[in-house]
């Protein structure tokens, strides 16, 4: 040997690879026996251990009237105060000379999600929405206008606690 | 102690003031930069004392004082901010809040409401009354040509109500009713179609009186305010253009004591759409040798255009509008000093409409803001002799009018806002149409300018907009058009043409952009130069 080379001599206690393995197999078959926590997401959902907070804010969702109309005034309040300057409005006029959103579209790319739109709302209109699945095929489809903001059928935002509004 | 200049001395809020004596509380606040909340009360209107908004503490007086009714007395004290005043006028606000519907989302004059800005500095954060009291209604009233009555609204200041009774002096409005049921009514057989009619809606403190025009159409805390000069007639009225992402959509007045006051007439404040125009002059245009008009960077229209005056010798004509700014009008008659030139504008006109109130102040029966301006720097009214000279003239030179009917012999060169209107087929011989060039340039609410008014006046304007395409000021393109002659560089800014201006042109020596500052000054008064 060119080069010399000391060999140990160990005991086959410490060599062998066998009682590890066991331990680690006994580990793995004792998770057999655990109750399973994964949820089959999409297939499986709203677990009841597994709930959003009522203060998510997620995509929007415009409230309505009793006639199915946008409770939207068109104020001009939530575009003012967007941050991400993401909702375009232009105000219009109906028959009865009540103001009405006449275009009212939000960039949901856009948007940051903060809930301004919905502290300022005077109507109670422009809601964020308690909901998280926004997948879409094209970008476009990100921009939702007022017809889409209105079908929005899931739950709203509540920003704070009724019982306590300023957080005390 | 009485002040040897006939000056009143007194404190306010600790503030030692000095105004001359009859001045009324409120105003001299406004001296020592107090604003006492205020309803009722307008410099530009009678007294009335009735919203009992301007409530302030004065000592010795037995009660809180109304300040928009209490002329100033020597060694008075006046508290505007004690504990007393701010109760008194929180009460008062408390009472007009009772029957005002809270509207302010579909309100048009929420962001630029007084009642909205007074609640919100010292009302009460909370009202007393209960949900289930139902508030006054009576219905919308429809009172004029661009005149909206919300009753609901109205807090009874009685502002319109004084306006048309003792500055229109045509008292077609009255408070109706009494007490709580008190609402502003309209002669049942009248309109409230007077020449100055609007300015109630300006008036108004809260969104009870609404423009029609303007119904809807933006938001008070979306708009760009620039000040300029209304351009509706020769009266030179003072007003703030409100533009909407670049585009004009309101004319307000701009107080100024000289001119205007605090009022504008209807013609004026509906004279803006015109600015907004889409079908603009965009591309410089020079005329081919084939008779089709060629679009063009420009440098090479400016070519063009020093090398058809470079060429040209004798008459010269220049059709001008008096809606051009002096500094263009000026630049104008540089370019042709060297030539046999004469100039005119066309003026369009119209009804005279007096404001019974004001003293000198009316729409003025000819149409066009800059026609003394234009006076002032030797072009006339003769424009029918000016057409038929531009028969036989080398270079006829048209300054945003695009319905000249000329028929040059010569060289025509055509500056405009918008393009030719004169109707005939585009490159038919002899018209505005064939023009070798068509130079597009900025309207008043896309450029920097002075006006000369009736009374020689001489009035800024500021840039509202920018100008659409490739348009530049009049006094930029006829500015760099001298520099491409040799007569000097380029003038940077119409500022500097200003300057030149008032160096070479007697009338406006030692006035500046400096010293017209945005109230204006008049010619020969300060200057010792005759007008």
């Amino acid at each position: 040997m060119a080069i010399g080379v000391k060999v140990l001599k160990r005991p086959v206690a410490q060599t062998s690879y066998l009682r590890a393995t066991l331990k680690g197999m006994a580990l793995t078959l004792s998770h057999l026996l655990r109750p399973k926590v994964t949820m089959q997401y999409p297939e499986e959902k709203s677990s009841t251990d597994w709930t959003i907070s009522p203060r998510w804010r997620g995509t929007h969702r415009m409230l309505t009237d009793e006639q199915g109309r946008a409770k939207c005034v068109a104020c001009g309040l939530c575009p003012q105060i967007c941050p991400a300057n993401c909702i375009k409005l232009v105000p219009g006029e109906d028959e009865e000379g009540n103001r009405y959103p006449l275009i009212y579209e939000i960039d949901e790319f856009r948007c940051i999600f903060c809930g301004y739109c919905q502290e300022v709302c005077p109507e109670e209109a422009i809601h964020v929405g308690v909901h998280y699945e926004n997948s879409e095929c094209s970008r476009d489809r990100f921009v939702y206008d007022l017809e889409r903001l209105c079908a929005q059928t899931h739950p709203v935002s509540t920003l704070w606690d009724p019982s306590d509004p300023s957080g005390e | 102690m009485p002040d040897p200049n006939g000056l009143v001395n007194l404190t306010i809020d600790g503030a030692p003031v000095s105004v001359p004596k009859g001045t009324l509380v409120i105003e001299a606040a406004k001296q020592a930069g107090i604003l006492v909340p205020h309803y009722c009360y307008h410099p530009g209107l009678p007294v009335a004392g009735v919203c009992r908004m301007c409530l302030v503490e004065i000592e010795k007086a037995p009660k809180l004082q109304i300040a928009c009714a209490t002329p100033v007395t020597d060694g008075m004290v006046v508290h505007t901010q004690s504990r007393q005043a701010r109760d008194g006028r929180m009460g008062v606000l408390e009472l007009l809040l009772i029957n005002h519907p809270l509207d302010c989302p579909i309100c048009d004059q929420a962001g630029e409401c007084e009642l909205q800005d007074f609640t919100f500095q010292e009302g009460r954060p909370a009202t007393r009354y209960s949900p289930a009291y139902a508030k006054r209604f009576n219905p919308v009233e429809d009172f004029g040509p661009d005149v909206l009555f919300v009753p609901n609204r109205c807090i009874l200041c009685t502002r319109c109500v004084r306006f048309m009774e003792d500055v229109a002096q045509e008292p077609v409005l009255n408070v109706s009713e009494r007490g709580d049921r008190a609402y502003i009514g309209i002669h049942p057989d009248a309109r409230l179609d007077h020449p100055w009619a609007g300015n109630v809606v300006d008036l108004c403190p809260v969104g009870s009186l609404l423009s029609k025009d303007f119904l809807h159409k933006a938001r008070a805390w979306e708009l760009d305010k620039t000040a300029s000069i209304c351009t509706g007639c020769s009266q030179g009225c003072n007003i703030t253009l409100d533009t909407r992402d670049d585009v004009v959509v309101r004319i307000r007045p701009r107080p100024n004591l000289a001119v205007n006051r605090y009022f504008i007439c209807d013609h004026g404040r509906m004279n803006y759409r015109w600015m907004n125009r889409g079908d603009r002059s965009e591309a410089p245009l020079v005329r081919q040798p084939d008779g089709t008009a060629r679009a063009v960077d420009w440098d090479e229209a400016l070519e063009r255009a020093a090398a058809i005056l470079r060429g040209a010798g004798g008459a010269a004509v220049a059709l001008i509008s008096p809606r051009v700014s002096t500094e263009a009008l000026f630049l104008a008659r540089e370019l042709l000093a060297s030539f046999e030139w004469t100039g005119a504008y066309q003026l369009v006109m119209g009804e005279e409409a007096p404001l019974a109130g004001v003293p000198d102040l009316a729409l003025r029966a000819e149409r066009a803001p800059n026609a003394r301006g234009a006076d002032l720097l030797g072009y006339g009214p003769d424009y029918a002799a000016a057409l038929r000279a531009a028969e036989q003239a080398a270079v006829v030179l048209v300054l945003d009018d695009p319905q000249a009917a000329v028929r040059p012999a010569g060289a025509l060169i055509y500056l405009g806002t918008v393009p030719p209107e004169d109707g005939s087929d585009p490159g038919a011989d002899g018209t505005l149409r064939s023009a070798e060039l068509v130079l597009p340039i900025a309207n008043v609410a896309e450029e920097e300018g002075t006006f000369v008014n009736r009374d020689g006046r001489v009035q800024r304007y500021v840039q509202a907009k920018p100008a659409p395409g490739m348009a530049q000021p009049a006094w930029w393109v006829l500015g760099a058009l001298g520099a491409r002659l040799g007569r000097g560089t380029a003038p940077a800014s119409a500022a500097e043409v200003f300057d030149r201006l008032a160096a070479s042109v007697p009338a406006f020596a030692g006035l500046s952009y400096a010293n017209l500052g945005l109230g204006g000054r008049v010619i020969g008064a300060d200057a010792g130069v005759p007008a």
